[in-house]
C-alpha cells in the first residue's frame, strides 16, 4: 500500500513538472496562437509499467490536476485520461511495453484519442466549428512534434523518479524480449 | 476462462467504480479539491512569472546609458502628453458631475484601478485566458473588467488569493453589447475562433443594414455600456467583413483583434466600486 502511495506521488510530481513546462511553452506560444498538449505523456508510462492501481490513482489525480486549472466540469479530464488508461493498461500485455519506443507510440495515439474525443464533445460550442479545422490540426500537429520529442526524455525521467525513491516498477520479461 | 475475461474487464470495472465514487462525493469536497489542485498549482506559474522579470531587469541592465538617456527623453514627452489629458479629464468628470445633478441623471458605475502582471496566457482553440497576479486580495472581485493599452481585455471569470483569472473577449462563450465607434445602435460581439499565426477574430450580428466594412475600410467597434458590465467606449476590434445575415434584417460578420492581446504582459483590472456591480453574479466558474 505504502509503495503504491509512493509511486502515486513521484509521478505526480514528475506530470507537476511537465504541466509547469507546457504551460510556459503555450504562455510564449500564445502570439502565434498554438497551443500544446500532451495528456499522452501522462497516461503512457503509468499504463504501460505500473500496477492496475496505482495506475489508476495516479492517473485519475493528474486528471484532476488538470481539471484544475481549465473551465471545465471538475473531473472531466480525469474520466478521459482514466479511460485511455484502461484500454492502454488492457493492450499492454501484447506489447514490448518497457520499450521507449512502445511508451512513446502509445503516447501519441493516446493524445490523438483524447483530442478527437474532445473536439467531439466540444466542438458545438463554437461559433463557426467549420473554421476551427486549421486550428486544430496545427495544435494536434505542434502536440504530436512535441511528445515524440519530449517522450523518450519523460519517461526516462520517470523511470529515474521511480528507481530514486526506491519504488521502481517490476521490469517483466515478456515474449518479446 | 471466466476468470481470464473477469481480469481482462479488471480496469474497466475498477474505473467504473471510481467514477461512480466520484460521481456521489459531495459538491462541496469537490469544490475544495479543485482550489487545492489550482493553488497547489498557482506557485509554479507565479514564480515562473518573477523569474521572468528578473530575466526582462537583467536585460534592461546590459543596455547603454545613451539608450537609457534617449527612453528617459522619450517618456518625458509621453509623461508631458499625459499631463494635458489628466487635466482636461478633470474638467470633463467636473461637467459630467455638474450635468448628471443637473438632469437628476444616474451616475456610470465608478472603477478603481488595479494593475496586475501577466502570470500565464493560456490561448487554447476551447477558450483564451489569462492569469494575473492579483486576487482577491487586492480586491479583485468577479466580474471585474480587465483593460490595457489597447482597449477591452476581457473581465475575471476566477478569483483565488492572490492570483485571478481573466477570460478574453476572443474566447468563444464570451459576448458583448458592442457599438460602431461615432455610432450608438447595439450590436452582438461573440468571441470565435483563434487562427494559427493570425489575429484572433470574432462573430458580429445584428448589425444595421446602413453599416458597411470590408477589410480595407474596417470600422472600429467600442464597447457599448449596456449593460453595465464593461464601461462604455472602450476599444474591441475592426470588423473587417459585413455581410447580409440570412433573415435580411441585419447583417452579421467578423471582427479582428487587436494582435497585442496575444502578447500581454500588463493589464488593469477595473475594479468596480459599487457592491451591487451588475455583472457579478454572471460570471460564475
Amino acid at each position: 500500500m505504502f509503495h503504491s502511495f509512493r509511486q502515486v506521488l513521484a509521478l505526480l510530481g514528475c506530470w507537476a513538472v511537465l504541466c509547469a513546462m507546457i504551460g510556459q511553452a503555450n504562455h510564449h506560444l500564445s502570439a502565434l496562437a498554438i497551443t500544446i498538449s500532451a495528456p499522452g505523456l501522462i497516461v503512457a508510462f503509468a499504463a504501460l509499467r505500473l500496477p492496475l492501481g496505482a495506475g489508476l490513482a495516479a492517473v485519475f489525480t493528474a486528471g484532476l490536476w488538470l481539471d484544475a486549472a481549465a473551465p471545465v466540469a471538475f473531473g472531466r479530464h480525469a474520466a478521459l485520461l482514466g479511460l485511455a488508461f484502461c484500454i492502454v493498461h488492457r493492450l499492454r500485455g501484447r506489447l514490448p511495453r518497457n520499450e521507449t519506443v512502445v511508451g512513446v507510440v502509445a503516447a501519441l495515439f493516446v493524445n490523438l484519442g483524447l483530442f478527437v474525443a474532445l473536439a467531439f464533445m466540444d466542438l458545438g460550442e463554437l461559433p463557426d466549428p467549420a473554421a476551427a479545422g486549421t486550428r486544430l490540426l496545427a495544435d494536434l500537429g505542434v502536440s504530436q512534434l512535441f511528445t515524440a520529442l519530449a517522450g523518450p526524455w519523460f519517461l526516462a525521467l520517470q523511470h529515474a523518479t521511480l528507481r530514486l525513491i526506491g519504488v521502481a516498477p517490476v521490469q517483466v520479461t515478456s515474449r518479446f524480449a | 476462462m471466466p476468470n481470464r475475461r473477469f481480469d481482462q474487464a479488471r480496469p474497466f470495472l475498477m474505473l467504473g467504480v471510481v467514477f461512480l465514487a466520484w460521481l456521489f462525493l459531495p459538491t462541496a469536497f469537490k469544490r475544495f479539491a479543485r482550489i487545492s489542485f489550482y493553488e497547489f498549482q498557482a506557485p509554479a506559474d507565479v514564480a515562473a512569472s518573477y523569474v521572468r522579470d528578473l530575466q526582462d531587469f537583467w536585460s534592461l541592465r546590459t543596455r547603454s546609458n545613451a539608450e537609457l538617456v534617449a527612453a528617459a527623453r522619450d517618456l518625458q514627452r509621453v509623461n508631458a502628453s499625459y499631463e494635458l489629458r489628466l487635466q482636461e479629464d478633470a474638467r470633463l468628470r467636473a461637467e459630467i458631475r455638474r450635468l448628471e445633478a443637473l438632469l437628476r441623471l444616474p451616475s456610470f458605475a465608478e472603477f478603481r484601478s488595479e494593475p496586475a502582471r501577466v502570470v500565464r496566457r493560456d490561448f487554447g482553440v476551447w477558450w483564451q485566458r489569462l492569469v494575473v497576479r492579483k486576487g482577491s486580495n487586492h480586491g479583485v472581485r468577479v466580474g471585474s473588467p480587465v483593460i490595457y493599452v489597447g482597449g477591452l481585455v476581457g473581465r475575471v471569470s476566477e478569483v483565488r488569493g492572490n492570483t485571478s483569472v481573466v477570460e478574453l473577449i476572443g474566447s468563444p462563450g464570451v459576448r458583448l453589447a458592442a457599438a460602431f465607434e461615432g455610432d450608438d445602435r447595439p450590436v452582438s460581439f461573440q468571441g470565435g475562433i483563434n487562427p494559427p499565426m493570425r489575429p484572433a477574430e470574432a462573430a458580429i450580428e445584428f448589425v444595421p443594414l446602413d453599416v458597411f466594412a470590408t477589410p480595407a475600410a474596417p470600422r472600429r467597434l467600442v464597447t457599448s455600456g449596456i449593460g453595465g458590465a464593461y464601461p462604455p467606449g472602450l476599444a474591441v476590434g475592426e470588423v473587417v467583413q459585413l455581410e447580409p445575415s440570412t433573415d435580411g434584417l441585419f447583417k452579421s460578420g467578423r471582427a479582428r483583434l487587436d494582435p497585442r492581446l496575444g502578447r500581454l504582459t500588463e493589464v488593469t483590472i477595473l475594479v468596480p466600486l459599487d457592491p451591487d456591480f451588475p455583472s457579478l453574479e454572471a460570471v460564475q466558474p
